[in-house]
């Protein structure tokens, strides 16, 4: 029980799931698309050139290119929210409290702004 | 020149060297794995990484006005004697970031920062001015979490993209990893720079209010400060940290495209998610969990437990180290003199004597990017040589 209460105590659970749950989705999961993606690429191409060991319809070609398109965007739409997560990651600009700011200069105290 | 514009004009300049060193130092984090197999020239990864590095330096309008906040009490590093108090911590994480890319060791400069400023803390307030229980929560808790996080991430991808390899071919599956290696690389070098370039914006920026130089009721961070510490990240990843990139990419594990890719996608997802939701986790802790987690994710793969327990005895002494360091600093630099200029001078001067003497001996078992080329070794060779060490055969 200490041993629970000390970890919360240290540990952000609240942020670390969340951060585990986009590392599964976004870093594992990216990976597997990207997989599919080149598996995508494999499909059309070995098709396109009329591999016999793999046979198969036009349709099939075109669903290797669709397979690819669509694993395609998925990664960049990740690469596209990774850097929105970037440009949108909190400030740790010291938040103007309800009183005062107040920032701490040595010996003398200045109270920077009032927010009423 | 003032006396205290003259120790303002020297934390500035100790603040772009730390973020020199923390560009070299920490480039193995994102490129080592994209160097290590052979997906990109060593010369072209570090240029790729050092333009990112710049790049991410000006992405976010988020800036850390506070360094250590919580660990740290503000009053230690405000007004003038702050000055040097953080002039010291620059100086102790300068050091310490040396010794430890002179022993290969890739540790955090983030941790070595927090360090220097703990110990130069000390050394000025004394105990009052340290939270151990902010130490724990900010420095401690992360650093293991940061490890497990991204190692289990790193791990089942691979898992998956050894799976995957059975469908797509061995030579195919490879060649387009690589591809994918340099994109995620690419993210985590641009997540580095966002992180730590700003830290070193932060740290001057504090500089400034306390001098007087910059306004804390309309702040913002001054253009020729972004672009000094961009460009000092930049400098120093361009230099290119072949010592740890070395370890990274070669020594923890054997790195195969498809584990590269993972490991890199992985931090990314770590470094990003962390950094967005409040919880920063050290990039070097993130980028190794994702090296030991893709080496144990491929059949048959062997990590280098040793040099993990080098590493990891590394991070658990950075802390204490810098914080010697800096505090020694400290205690030279008062020598001469409350709040001294000339004592401010020669702590500047021993740090560089350090830096110099560890260079000069860097040059006996110099590591070049030369030796780090692996870009011979083709998506079939890679194919040819797992095959052989029993990897996942072609369906």
């Amino acid at each position: 029980m200490f041993a629970l209460a000390a970890s919360t105590a240290i540990v952000d659970w609240n942020a670390m799931w969340k951060i585990f749950l986009v590392v599964l989705i976004a870093g594992t999961g990216t990976v597997i698309v990207f997989g599919f993606l080149l598996l995508g690429l494999k499909l059309a191409h070995r098709l396109g050139t009329n591999d016999a060991e793999v046979g198969g319809s036009e349709g099939a070609r075109a669903g290797g290119y669709v397979l690819a398109a669509v694993c395609g965007v998925i990664v960049i739409g990740v690469v596209v929210l990774g850097v929105y997560a970037m440009s949108q990651k909190p400030s740790s600009k010291p938040a103007k409290p309800k009183s005062a700011l107040v920032i701490p200069a040595g010996p003398q105290v200045k109270v920077l702004a009032s927010s009423q | 020149m003032g006396s205290t514009t003259l120790i303002l004009v020297i934390v500035v300049a100790a603040a772009a060297s730390f973020d020199f060193t923390n560009g070299f130092h920490d480039t193995a984090n994102a490129m080592a794995t994209s160097i290590a197999t052979g997906a990109l020239k060593p010369m072209v990864a570090v240029l790729i990484s050092a333009a990112l590095n710049f790049l991410g330096a000006f992405i976010s309008i988020a800036v850390a006005t506070t360094i250590a906040k919580g660990i740290v009490s503000s009053s230690a590093t405000a007004g003038t004697s702050g000055l040097f108090v953080v002039e010291a911590a620059l100086l102790g994480a300068i050091t310490w970031n040396l010794i430890t890319w002179y022993f290969t060791i890739p540790s955090s400069s983030s941790h070595a920062l927090i360090g220097g400023l703990i110990g130069a803390s000390l050394a000025a307030v004394g105990s009052g001015a340290v939270s151990v229980h902010g130490i724990f929560q900010k420095v401690v808790a992360p650093g293991i979490l940061a490890i497990f996080v991204c190692g289990i991430g790193a791990f089942l991808a691979t898992s998956a993209a050894y799976l995957l390899i059975r469908r797509l071919g061995q030579e195919e599956a490879r060649a387009g990893y690589r591809y994918g290696q340099i994109g995620s690389a690419s993210l985590v070098s641009l997540a580095h720079g966002t992180n730590d370039a700003q830290k070193t914006m932060g740290v001057i920026a504090l500089a400034l209010i306390s001098t007087g130089h910059l306004s804390a009721a309309h702040f913002t961070i001054p253009i020729w400060v972004k672009l000094l510490c961009a460009t000092a990240m930049a400098l120093g990843t361009a230099t290119g940290g072949w010592r740890i990139i070395n370890t990274m990419g070669n020594r923890i594990t054997t790195v195969e495209s498809p584990q590269g890719f993972s490991a890199e996608a992985s931090s990314a997802a770590t470094i990003l998610a962390s950094s967005y939701y409040g919880y920063p986790l050290s990039t070097t802790q993130v980028v190794s969990g994702g090296v030991m987690g893709a080496g144990l994710g491929k059949r048959g793969g062997v990590v280098h437990w040793p040099v993990v327990g080098q590493m990891v005895i590394a991070w658990v002494i950075t802390l204490p180290s810098a914080g010697l360091v800096g505090a020694a600093a400290w205690n030279i630099s008062n020598l001469f003199g409350k709040n001294s200029t000339a004592g401010a001078i020669v702590i500047v001067v021993l740090v560089a004597a350090i830096a110099f003497g560890l260079w000069t001996l860097s040059k006996r078992n110099q590591v070049t990017a030369q030796d780090l080329d692996r870009t011979s070794i083709t998506p079939e060779i890679e194919a040819e040589r797992a095959e052989a060490a029993g990897a996942p055969a072609v369906a």
